[in-house]
């Protein structure tokens, strides 16, 4: 048996260019690669943290932007247990993608899915096109949570995943309890529930 | 007191120096006094006397040894006269030593300059010569010579030629430098244009004439560049000719489905054979390292002609369009224009084999490339190697070629996954039943659709691809097909139809009770005309049975899937990181196994709660109706008349037996053993409600073990477990007196493991009517 108690599926989505492939490289091996080039289909890494005693695997697959590489990574919308959506906020196109990002999500997520908005890139604020204010507006509108980072600096790229860990472990104990209450119809299908994919050993 | 005194004691005392004092001596007056101190005196002087007698002893041996010291005084002079000689010597031979060594290193700086001198008048000389021969060279049009004595004349070293200026010959060496460098440029020029025009008339043999003179001047790049001008020249126009023949080849040929992936491979193929070719001329006349930038020209034009084809097909298949109409389809569902799953077949095969050729190739490539660069980089230093490294993986993923085949993957993916819905969909509707068979058509051909898709997506090469096709699959079996499955179980098992059959079988089962068979039973359904309820019996059955072969199905699809990439991957495609990413969507996709198991279980216990218990339930009360409380009399005549279990075995039977036939053998166990655990907990319920006599506890004990090893005969589940309770409860009720518990109970309880409470005990005690209930509450248990 492996060593996890969950093990989660997150998937990161947004333009190309915005800095999907930093904040993973930074979060899983604590490294900013400059001139990194742009991902070809999709690309994935894991890692295992601890919160408050719990071991989770984060397995992040991390997507490319690009338009031609878009059916290979709509293809893993639906087992995400977490999207995270990035944009650049030092540019107003990312920002205004978004509503276009949300439209896939609707389509090929599955609804429980946790999703959370990201603005990348705040080192570089005296180039900001996108305030702070207005990605938080979007945000709640949408009910999304919102973080900004900086693959860079290390800014809340840390934070951006334990949080999300967090959330993660919260609705999937929530929805053991769910699942106890009321046992299923047989055949009550369609939701995809946490623990298909955890492990509680 | 102390100055004195401690000499006196470290000499032992001589005469002068002793402990007492003339003064001493001289203030004495008493007798007393005078005496002690004459004893004193004369124990020193014992005392000095016996040292001086010692002393005495040693005189002899002293003067033995002044002698020999004597002796030895002239020996003394001579090794001092030796030692001064010999550091005269010393000295003399170390002065001459230095002496000698300074001759030889002035020797050895004489011997260098000499050398730098000679090689410097080598270079002049060389010079020259190449001045010379150089003008001759070009005279005579042989241009190799020339090129040579130029790279005679660039490999000197410019230092040499600088100081070779400021001495005395500087003129002379002035003019020959200034002529070389006129000839190096003619020569430049002259060879330059003499290459771009054999380039222009692709004069193969020109061409690699000048070609390999090229790199003798220091032009490396533009050679590199010019034959590659010429390489793409050649490449363009075969590639051209081979598009042309495709577009223009008759539709009814056998490779016409596949011409465009033909075409490209024909490209492709072309460039690897160039590769092939060239590689050694490049090597040996431009040394190692140089693969790279001559296939960064070639590459150019692979990805315009590449394009070219790709466009074509684009074209001539109707592609994209294709792709419109699919999207749309899938997301609106809309119905004026749908195109048949069948139709996209050749259009798929052939982009996953356009683009298993251009990752063949790619990989060529990365091979080919990285080897040159190994030979060249294996002295130099991290960084080059990185920068290497680099700019090949920019050649490979940033060429049109890589980008186009992305694209058209990118269109394939939709288009896979709509075929593969559409198929799945037609397979549901299509779905028959044969008579005989377990399962149902669709479960077989919904996984032969789900393996040809991905195994199709797999000869693509791509595991982006796989991953994606997967992960669809996964969705499509889960979700859609399994949401089939689920409203198909929905649907129910028809109850009220069975239990009118039930009671019509139960009045009429006395007749039958000696030979029920299969047969007639379903002869007895035909003539009550409920030929629609046993189709939804039969169908409710045929679905449990394709729960359970989807779950089979879906590992036998992984382990498949499994060896068939670990094929692709022995031939060298994808990294381990590739490998990984489809093992975990893999995994992904068995988990959906185990919630076709959880569906199976649902089924069964539907089944079980809707048409096992409501039959079971009565059989199992009608204990209630044969008295228990018997006497030897009636005991016997149960004997030969059994009252109720035969009955109910042949109940049982007769309601498992559709089940046995319809469900597959380990359904069909699942089933027995849930309808096994109904019937002991039933029982146990009835057989509260009883009261029994001695014989009926034995009556009962009898019927307990006909039932238990009845159902033991219909399933390999071991059901003594499930029955331990009940025949625990015939053991209490067969007791002869109370307290005979007992013998079996706490200490007593032997092997046995007591699955009854204490409050229990006493209450199965409490049914037998002749068992006192103060002799029950007096038990210690």
């Amino acid at each position: 048996m492996e060593d996890y108690d969950y093990l989660f599926k997150i998937v990161l989505i947004g333009n190309a260019g915005v800095g999907k492939t930093c904040l993973v490289r930074r979060f899983t091996q604590g490294l900013f690669p400059p001139g990194q080039g742009a991902t070809i289909g999709v690309d994935f890494m894991i890692k295992t943290v601890e919160i408050k005693g719990v071991k989770v695997k984060l397995q992040i697959w991390d997507t490319a932007g690009q338009e031609r590489f878009r059916s290979i990574t709509q293809s893993y919308y639906r087992s995400a247990n977490a999207l995270i959506l990035t944009y650049d906020i030092t540019c107003e196109d990312s920002f205004r993608c978004l509503p276009e990002w949300l439209r896939e999500i609707e389509q090929y997520a599955n609804n429980q899915v946790v999703t959370i908005l990201v603005g990348n890139k705040i080192d570089l604020a005296d180039k900001r096109e996108v305030h702070r204010q207005r990605a938080e507006e979007f945000a709640e509108a949408q009910s999304m949570l919102y973080l900004e980072t900086s693959a860079k600096e290390s800014d809340n790229v840390e934070k951006l995943f334990l949080d999300l860990a967090c959330e993660l472990i919260r609705e999937a104990k929530q929805n053991t309890l769910d699942n106890n209450d009321s046992t299923p119809m047989p055949g009550e299908g369609k939701n995809i529930n946490y623990l298909s994919c955890c492990s509680m050993n | 007191m102390d100055e004195i005194g401690s000499p006196a004691r470290r000499r032992g005392g001589p005469a002068g120096l002793s402990a007492v004092q003339f003064d001493t001596i001289e203030g004495l007056t008493e007798l007393d006094d005078l005496e002690r101190v004459y004893a004193q005196l004369c124990a020193e002087e014992a005392e000095v006397e016996v040292e001086l007698g010692a002393l005495m002893g040693q005189q002899s041996n002293i003067e033995t040894k002044m002698l020999a010291l004597h002796r030895m005084g002239p020996n003394l002079q001579l090794i001092e006269g030796d030692a001064v000689q010999l550091s005269g010597m010393i000295n003399f031979t170390c002065s001459l030593a230095e002496n000698v060594s300074s001759k030889v290193r002035q020797l050895d700086l004489t011997k260098k300059r000499l050398y730098q001198a000679i090689q410097r008048a080598d270079d002049i000389l060389d010079l020259k010569f190449c001045t010379d021969g150089v003008q001759t060279a070009l005279r005579n049009q042989d241009y190799e010579q020339a090129a040579a004595h130029i790279h005679r004349y660039l490999s000197l070293d410019q230092s040499v030629i600088e100081l070779s200026k400021q001495g005395g010959e500087g003129s002379a060496v002035e003019a020959s430098l200034e002529l070389l460098q006129e000839a190096e440029r003619n020569l430049k020029v002259l060879v330059t244009t003499r290459l771009e025009e054999a380039v222009s008339t692709a004069d193969l043999p020109q061409v690699e004439r000048f070609f390999k003179i090229l790199p003798l001047l220091g032009l490396h790049e533009q050679g590199l560049a010019r034959f590659a001008q010429y390489l793409c020249s050649q490449l363009a126009s075969k590639a051209e000719e081979n598009l042309l023949l495709a577009v223009g080849s008759d539709l009814g040929e056998r490779r016409a489905p596949v011409i465009f992936a033909d075409t490209l491979t024909l490209l492709l193929e072309g460039i690897a054979r160039i590769v092939e070719t060239h590689q050694p001329i490049v090597e040996t006349y431009y040394g190692p390292g140089r693969l790279h930038t001559l296939l960064a020209h070639l590459q150019k034009e692979c990805d315009k002609q590449a394009q070219k084809i790709v466009d074509k097909f684009i074209q001539q298949r109707d592609y994209n369009n294709k792709f419109q109409v699919v999207q749309s389809s899938m997301m609106r569902g809309m119905t004026t224009e749908k195109i048949e799953p069948r139709d996209l077949d050749p259009v798929l095969c052939e982009v996953t084999l356009m683009n298993s050729r251009a990752e063949l190739y790619f990989r060529f490539l990365r091979r080919r490339i990285v080897a040159d660069f190994e030979v060249a980089d294996a002295m130099a230093d991290e960084t080059v190697i990185q920068e290497h490294q680099q700019s090949l993986e920019l050649l490979l993923k940033d060429c049109q070629l890589s980008r186009a085949m992305q694209e058209l993957i990118g269109y394939y993916i939709p288009m896979e996954e709509y075929y593969m819905r559409e198929s799945v969909n037609k397979a549901v509707v299509m779905d028959t039943a044969e008579v005989g068979q377990l399962s149902s058509s669709m479960v077989d051909d919904v996984f032969y659709i789900v393996k040809k898709c991905i195994s199709r997506a797999l000869t693509s090469s791509s595991s982006d691809c796989v991953c994606a096709m997967i992960n669809h699959a996964t969705s499509v079996l889960e979700t859609d097909f399994r949401e089939v499955l689920v409203s198909k179980l929905r649907a129910g098992y028809p109850v009220s139809a069975l239990q009118d059959l039930q009671r019509g079988v139960s009045s009429a089962v006395s007749m039958m009770q000696s030979s029920l068979q299969q047969g007639k039973i379903t002869n007895l359904t035909q003539t009550l005309g409920i030929e629609s309820q046993e189709q939804a019996k039969s169908a409710y059955l045929v679905t449990l049975n394709n729960v359970e072969v989807c779950s089979e199905n879906i590992r036998t699809l992984k382990k498949n899937l499994e060896s068939d990439c670990a094929k692709l991957f022995s031939q060298g495609a994808g990294s381990d990181h590739a490998k990984a990413k489809i093992d975990s969507c893999l995994s992904d996709l068995v988990t959906t196994s185990s919630k076709f198991k959880d569906l199976l279980q649902e089924g069964l216990q539907e089944l079980n709660n809707t048409s096992i218990r409501p039959q079971v339930k009565p059989w199992i009360s009608s204990f209630l109706s044969v008295s228990h409380n018997i006497e030897e009399e009636e005991f016997s005549e149960y004997e030969a008349n059994d009252p109720w279990v035969q009955q109910l075995i042949v109940q049982l039977e007769q309601l498992m037996a559709e089940f046995k036939v319809g469900l597959s053998p380990v359904i069909y166990d699942t089933l027995t053993s849930l309808m096994t655990s109904l019937i002991a907990m039933e029982m146990e319920k009835t057989v509260f409600k009883c009261t029994f006599s001695r014989l009926g506890g034995l009556q009962f004990d009898k019927e307990l073990r006909a039932l238990v090893a009845y159902l033991s005969s219909v399933t390999s589940w071991t059901i003594r477990d499930k029955f331990a309770r009940l025949t625990q409860m015939a053991t209490i009720l067969n007791l002869e007196r109370v307290s005979e518990i007992l013998d079996y109970w706490g200490p007593n309880s032997g092997p046995l493991t007591w699955r009854l409470t204490p409050a229990e005990v006493r209450q199965v005690l409490a049914l037998r009517v002749d068992f006192r209930s103060e002799d029950i509450k007096r038990l210690r248990l």
